[in-house]
């Protein structure tokens, strides 16, 4: 199982590994980001949803997932 | 169950804390076992003594030196006097002895749970190689060292920085050769051969309490991260977790092992990567924290002791806090006093 769908994720945005203990905060972005993933949405999908929860473009949505991905991934965690 | 007597060693709870109170607390805390706690303290000042809500009666212990005689024969006065049904002796130092006179206490009708000698001694750090491999799991590269000659050897092969280890206790990162050789020689003059050298190995630091029935089977285990640790290193806060490929190493060395009796295994984990780091064949000071989380296992220990049947080991939920805490209490200068004079608080 992909680790990020271990991950417990609380309303608040505080995330934490049952696997290694480690806990983090997110934003609400992040934790937009973070819920889709988990739900299986593809990138394109979730910048789409990103559009439309926060006043943002396509382009910027976009680039905001890859790079939240990108800190996911250097963590471990996608 | 009747009401049962048990001694419990390491009682106390200081800055640099042994398992003892958490024990004793852990055994206060089931109903069932209508544990009588007899604290076996080393002196006077060991905050245990004076916690009459935890424990109920103290007596002050001869080293456990030698052939442990004068040791045994204060085992016996408490046998004898007020009852002793269990022992979970709770310091490393007291085991080699324990672990021998098994069968003694037994005769005398005080029960243990504690690994045989040759299990005892695949635990030091220089058989740890071996465990690691029946564990399947990792070992940071690691070089065992009876002269200095060795130790220059060791520190050019694995490259600095290093951990410099006493074969029993206290371990210390050097990053200059100067550094190891000052650790070697501070380590054998207190602990004497052989020293380990080790590479250091990056990333998180978890730990697993377990019992070993001495079958190959789990009485329970609960793993751990700690979150902050006090300047000696002591665990402050924690968080269980489950790190799968720690605990089946965990369930590994008991099943390999046939490991009967408490453990705590330190490791450091890297993905899915396994390190062992060491075996502590005892509870560790943060016992409780299993309790805590509904592994009650000193309460497990002593039932298998007594070969009570009991249920298999209960789960627990990762992301529960421990948070170690200071606090005070006062009473009266007489149970100083009478640890002092008499030996026996209670």
């Amino acid at each position: 199982m992909p680790r990020l769908h271990q991950l417990a994720l609380s309303d608040e945005g505080f995330v934490f590994d049952p696997q290694t203990g480690d806990s983090f905060q997110v934003s609400t972005t992040g934790m937009v980001v973070m819920h889709s993933l988990k739900e299986g949405r593809s990138d394109e999908e979730i910048a789409q949803q990103l559009v439309t929860h926060f006043e943002v473009s396509l382009e910027e949505a976009r680039r905001d997932c890859a790079d939240f991905r990108g800190q996911l991934k250097n963590f471990g965690l996608d | 169950m009747k009401n049962l007597a048990i001694g419990v060693s390491g009682i106390n709870a200081v800055d640099n804390p042994g398992p003892g109170v958490g024990v004793a607390r852990s055994l206060k805390e089931d109903a069932s076992l209508n544990a009588r706690i007899i604290g076996l303290a080393y002196d006077a000042m060991e905050p245990g003594i004076y916690m009459d809500w935890v424990v109920d009666r103290s007596f002050i212990m001869p080293y456990p030196s030698g052939d442990g005689a004068a040791y045994f024969d204060r085992l016996a006065y408490i046998r004898e006097q007020h009852g002793l049904d269990v022992i979970i002796p709770n310091f490393d130092a007291e085991l080699p002895l324990y672990v021998k006179r098994a069968g003694e206490l037994k005769a005398l009708g005080i029960a243990t749970f504690l690994p045989s000698m040759e299990q005892f001694k695949l635990r030091g750090k220089d058989k740890l190689a071996e465990v690691a491999e029946r564990m399947g799991i990792k070992l940071p590269k690691t070089k065992v060292c009876t002269s200095l000659d060795q130790l220059h050897e060791a520190v050019e092969e694995l490259g600095l920085p290093v951990m410099v280890k006493g074969s029993f206790y206290k371990a210390y990162a050097a990053y200059t050769s100067a550094q190891a050789v000052g650790h070697f020689h501070a380590l054998v003059a207190e602990w004497g051969y052989p020293v380990i050298v080790q590479s250091i190995v990056s990333g998180e630091e978890l730990n697993v309490i377990g019992v070993g029935d001495g079958a190959g089977g789990s009485l329970g285990t609960v793993g751990i991260k700690k979150i902050s640790v006090t300047s000696l290193g002591k665990i402050w806060t924690g968080v269980t977790i489950k790190h799968q490929p720690m605990l089946d190493a965990a369930n590994r060395f008991i099943r390999e092992l046939k490991w009967r009796g408490p453990f705590e295994l330190e490791c450091i984990v890297k993905g899915d990567d396994v390190y062992l780091i060491e075996i502590n064949p005892r509870f560790p000071a943060w016992v409780y924290f299993a309790t805590g989380v509904g592994v009650n296992l000193p309460v497990r220990l002593v039932r298998a002791a007594l070969g009570v049947d009991q249920p298999p080991a209960p789960d627990y939920e990762a992301g529960k806090l421990f948070v170690r805490y200071s606090y005070e209490l006062v009473t009266d200068m007489v149970k100083f006093q009478q640890a002092v004079t008499r030996g026996e608080v209670g």
